[in-house]
């Protein structure tokens, strides 16, 4: 596999959309490229935060962030004994 | 949150192409970071989850939706999720990406295990298929017009998508929001499995390209 294609299958790898044939010839791809491979699927991942931001913010109460923060405060002090 | 100031689209472009405005909100002063939050985070401190939390929410929230399709589910799992980065913060590196990275693929994970979980897998597939016959407008169709912070730079994500042809953006819609495998969207929109292959390859690529702008922000 050229590293063009392995750029290919990387992008599509982020997405969990490698069918299962293509993952191992990917995990083979990636150990051969080392380190030049782990940063560009570093940098593959940011393509989920842009399709995230692609979507308009939706509304969520304020009752729902009072009970998670609760829950947090309450999970941190068990933690805490 | 401070509002980011408009930037007309026309304003963004020159010959060498649109040029992206930074994608992070725009921090009034002495605000912190997102790194600064998650840093909170992993020295257990709720407030920086509260900031982080009002600063993102509606994104994640937004993604969450556009995966379930349910109010309901959506705020279940969007507390979820938060707990969960609560819990999972230390597993942060600062050297693998952003937090906003970081958090959406945490929340994509756990909103498309919570689809499939719930069995709901077929009643989404029609709804979806009733959105993906509007596209290219499906993609932003959960919408409210209250936050705003992000605007700027959805609007210009979304004119890199837009401009891409509508089967890849389905393409993309189908595995990245619906977790779905090459075999499945080529059985769900009666394509050759190569095709569809070639439209994530190609879309993906035009996108991730599009992104080079944001190289410091995503």
């Amino acid at each position: 596999m050229s590293f063009e294609e392995f750029q290919n299958r990387a992008r599509l790898y982020v997405i969990g959309a490698l069918e299962n044939g293509e993952c191992r010839e990917f995990e083979k791809a990636r150990r051969r490229f080392g380190e030049t491979a782990e940063d560009f699927i570093t940098e593959c991942y940011r393509l989920h935060a842009a399709l995230a931001l692609s979507l308009r913010p939706a509304k969520s109460s304020d009752a729902l962030k009072e009970r998670l923060m609760k829950m947090v405060r309450e999970k941190k002090q068990r933690d805490a004994h | 949150m401070p509002r980011r100031p408009k930037l007309p689209l026309d304003a963004d472009s020159d010959e060498s192409g649109p040029r992206l405005p930074a994608a992070a909100p725009q921090l009034a002063p002495g605000e912190p970071t997102d790194l600064e939050l998650m840093q909170g985070i992993q020295d257990e401190d709720p407030e920086a989850l509260s900031k982080l939390y009002d600063r993102y929410n509606g994104i994640i929230k937004a993604l969450i939706l556009r995966v379930v399709h349910n109010e309901a589910e959506a705020d279940d799992l969007l507390q979820e999720i938060f707990m969960e980065l609560w819990k999972q913060a230390k597993n942060f590196s600062a050297q693998k990406g952003k937090p906003l990275g970081w958090m959406v693929t945490l929340a994509r994970r756990r909103a498309i295990d919570g689809l499939r979980k719930k069995q709901a897998y077929l009643r989404a597939g029609e709804r979806l298929q009733n959105e993906t016959e509007q596209q290219p407008d499906a993609w932003v169709h959960n919408a409210t017009e209250e936050e705003i912070d992000f605007a700027d730079t959805r609007v210009l994500i979304r004119k890199v998508i837009s401009g891409l042809p509508p089967a890849q953006q389905q393409a993309i819609d189908l595995a990245f929001f619906r977790g779905m495998s090459q075999r499945e969207i080529a059985a769900k929109t009666n394509t050759p499995l190569g095709t569809v292959k070639t439209r994530l390859e190609l879309g993906l690529k035009k996108i991730y390209d599009g992104l080079k702008e944001f190289r410091d922000e995503l």
